[in-house]
């Protein structure tokens, strides 16, 4: 099969014809349908964070399901799944208390060292990104990284659902819980940030203040139900947001020092920035919460000023939208389907496989919030 | 009356005569009868945070009404009291929403500007501290700043209640959230480290973790309640912590007021755990996380004043004391007069003591 391979950091993806085993006991093996392109991929592409090579990235698709291994009684062949990275074994502590999305047994769904490998390429074996590698033809997965879904959606729009909108929408309705009437910040609106943006209005947010560098997606964050936008390419966003949340609100320190109160109930970075995770944390109220989902690179340090934790302000990371996907997904393409979450206008180009070098450009010029590669 | 007065960072407190005016509407007179020294007040003597002068410090204490305003209706002459900093106005946002000890609305439980001042001196204005100002022997504070209490409890102890404990229990109960059964470690094991040490027991913790330098204070923190102790004198306590739960623990505290400890604090953590700060970091410092641990879910929160409802949150920890599930009697170090206050700090700095804790006649 063709699959779009990874040499090392800042080297363009390759398309190589690549061999897929047949499915083994709780394994499935997918037709691709269609895969986003997501920022963290080019994490990995620019070398941020690191990965062995060769390897076949791609980690937010849908497809469906062509064979199942013989212990496999969730799907069957035919059935439109969406693959989730947040693959879980299902008893360790993680999965046991709600947590799947932190499972620590990663191991148990993988096969073992020194059986044959899923992927191999010219017969030597090939690391399997996030336990998916979905820039390919087809994927041979653990069952626990799918989840079944309705025939009548969409696959290129539920492929956004494996990843970026989870990962979005999750960490405010599930790791931030934000409540009706809250005052939201949105650090960044590409894919990620778009989805954010959506989960506050579908969670209530009174305001929902969208900021990034480009005109273009500050225009498409409001059509997705951002309230207010500030464009940070020429304005202070901190002193802009405490503004917005908290006009005329008086310097009132609960001690000498502690500096102005105003500011958001939650924010969101959503780029993977230090310089934003900090201005996401300066400009939360007292007691409020900011959550990063960004990917910070290796090695940098977010720094805190370590008075504002006296009026307890939080910062939290999020991890895929603490998501329980099986839960998570299906309500989302409620939603989608309800006319709740906007997922067409997320989708800004399609394409094929080889595109997938381009799909990267564009996403680092800030030209699309996602570009869906199409397989036949 | 007597009064220890800051004249400025790094003096020591100085006794002095100072006038105290008469209760006004919702005003309360009380006298003080305990008063303990906490470290926050150490922040201010040593010029980390900055306070305006003249001012009396001093903002943990239990005393006994002597006088009050026409409008107080919640307290009357002869009541048991404890003073609170979480003086709450009952009607901002905060207040309406269950947290009043985040209370933005202060001014409305001062006197106004231009007023008679509540303390003076040959007729200068003389600051409150926290608007209670306890290193006194007497208080006049709003209602708002107390919360009455059962006549047997004993007042000396009463008065750990008003900040330390309230604080070091509550970031464990009302900020974090303990649950039973789960893992959690305490950087720091003075009157704040012990009181939330104390808190995880109560919450029901499997694991509590004590880290401090010395090894006196840890070996007080097993008897409140500590199952394990590491000494960062001599150890990683982030390696310690991590190989004595296996990965990290799900809670962990710093109740020191330090940046490393803060940091230290969030590296300790099990995937998907919460760092609560509860000390004061000194103005301009920054708490250095690193980013990529974000996406493990860890969370770093601060705490003030153990998030608490005091008025509902220490009756309950009187209650606790006096069913022998709260241990306050070993936290009083030592007691003293007011003329011992500066003493107390060089004590407390020294790590020779928990807390002193000053007594009136």
């Amino acid at each position: 099969m063709k699959a779009a391979v990874f040499y090392g950091p800042k080297q363009p993806l390759v398309i190589e014809d690549v061999e897929i085993d047949k499915p083994l006991d709780r394994e499935v093996l997918v037709r691709t349908v269609a895969s986003g392109v997501c920022h963290s991929d080019l994490h990995f592409v620019d070398g941020y964070y690191t990965f062995p090579a060769p390897a076949v990235l791609g980690h937010e698709a849908a497809g469906i399901v062509e064979e199942v291994g013989k212990a496999v009684d969730y799907v069957k062949p035919g059935d439109h799944v969406i693959a989730c990275l947040s693959v879980f074994c299902g008893y360790c502590d993680d999965c046991m208390s709600g947590h799947p999305n932190r499972c620590t047994n990663r191991a148990a769904t993988q096969r073992r060292k020194g059986d044959k490998p899923r992927l191999s390429l010219k017969g030597q074996p090939m690391r399997q990104f996030a336990d998916l590698s979905t820039y390919a033809e087809k994927m041979l997965v653990h069952e626990n990284a799918l989840v079944k879904i309705g025939n009548d959606m969409p696959l290129d729009r539920a492929a956004l659902i494996g990843c970026g909108v989870t990962t979005g929408v999750g960490a405010v309705l599930n790791t931030a819980r934000i409540e009706p009437g809250s005052t939201v910040a949105v650090f960044g609106c590409g894919g990620v940030g778009l989805a954010a943006i959506q989960g506050a209005r579908i969670a209530g947010a009174r305001m929902i203040i969208a900021v990034d560098q480009f005109e273009s997606k500050l225009a498409l964050a409001r059509r997705l139900g951002a309230t207010h936008t500030v464009d940070a390419s020429h304005t202070d966003a901190v002193k802009a947001i405490r503004e917005l949340a908290s006009p005329g609100q008086p310097s009132e320190p609960v001690v000498a020092g502690l500096g102005v109160s105003g500011g958001v109930d939650y924010s969101f970075e959503a780029v993977g920035l230090k310089k934003l995770a900090e201005e996401c944390f300066d400009c939360i109220k007292p007691g409020g919460t900011a959550t990063i989902i960004g990917m910070i690179p290796v090695g940098q340090k977010v720094e805190l000023d370590g008075p504002k934790f006296l009026t307890e302000r939080k910062i939290q990371g999020t991890n895929m939208g603490s998501n329980r996907f099986r839960i998570d997904m299906q309500r989302y393409i409620d939603f989608y389907q309800q006319g709740r979450l906007n997922l067409d206008d997320m989708i800004t180009r399609r394409g094929k496989l080889p595109d997938v070098n381009e799909a990267f450009r564009a996403m680092k010029a800030g030209e699309v919030a996602r570009t869906v590669l199409m397989f036949d | 009356m007597k009064a220890a007065v800051f004249h400025g960072p790094k003096q020591p407190l100085s006794i002095e005569e100072i006038q105290i005016d008469e209760p006004r509407e919702h005003e309360v007179l009380v006298r003080t009868v305990a008063t303990g020294v906490c470290h926050s007040d150490l922040h201010f003597v040593e010029g980390l945070w900055p306070h305006p002068t003249p001012a009396v410090l001093g903002h943990e204490a239990a005393g006994i009404v002597e006088r009050v305003g026409s409008e107080v209706t919640y307290l009357k002459a002869g009541d048991h009291v404890i003073s609170c900093p979480s003086v709450f106005c009952g009607r901002c946002k905060q207040c309406n929403s269950g947290h009043p000890y985040r209370c933005t609305n202060r001014p409305a439980v001062r006197r106004a500007k231009g007023d008679k001042p509540r303390l003076s001196k040959n007729g200068v204005m003389i600051r409150q501290f926290s608007d209670l100002s306890t290193y006194a022997e007497m208080m006049l504070l709003h209602e708002n700043a107390l919360v009455k209490i059962r006549d047997d409890m004993p007042l000396d102890r009463a008065a750990l209640i008003g900040c330390g404990v309230t604080t070091g229990v509550g970031a464990a109960l009302n900020t974090a959230r303990v649950e039973p059964g789960s893992t959690v470690a305490v950087f720091g094991a003075g009157g704040i480290g012990l009181s939330a040490i104390q808190g995880a027991r109560i919450a029901g913790a499997a694991m509590i973790i004590a880290v401090d330098m010395f090894e006196h204070k840890l070996a007080t923190a097993k008897r409140f309640g500590a199952t394990h102790t590491v000494d960062a004198s001599s150890t990683d306590p982030v390696e310690a912590i991590q190989k004595l739960t296996d990965g990290g623990v799900d809670y962990s505290f710093e109740a020191i007021g330090l940046k490393k400890a803060a940091e230290q604090c969030f590296d300790a953590l099990a995937p998907g755990g919460t760092a609560t700060v509860i000390g004061m970091i000194p103005v301009g410092q920054k708490v250095e996380i690193d980013g990529p641990k974000l996406l493990t879910e860890r969370r770093i929160q601060g705490s003030l004043m153990g998030s608490n409802r005091f008025r509902i949150d220490m009756p309950r920890y009187i209650d606790f004391y006096l069913q022998g599930r709260l241990n306050l009697d070993d936290m009083i170090s030592r007691r003293g007069r007011l003329e011992d206050v500066n003493e107390a700090f060089r004590a407390m700095k020294a790590g020779e003591v928990s807390r002193t804790v000053l007594m009136f006649d």
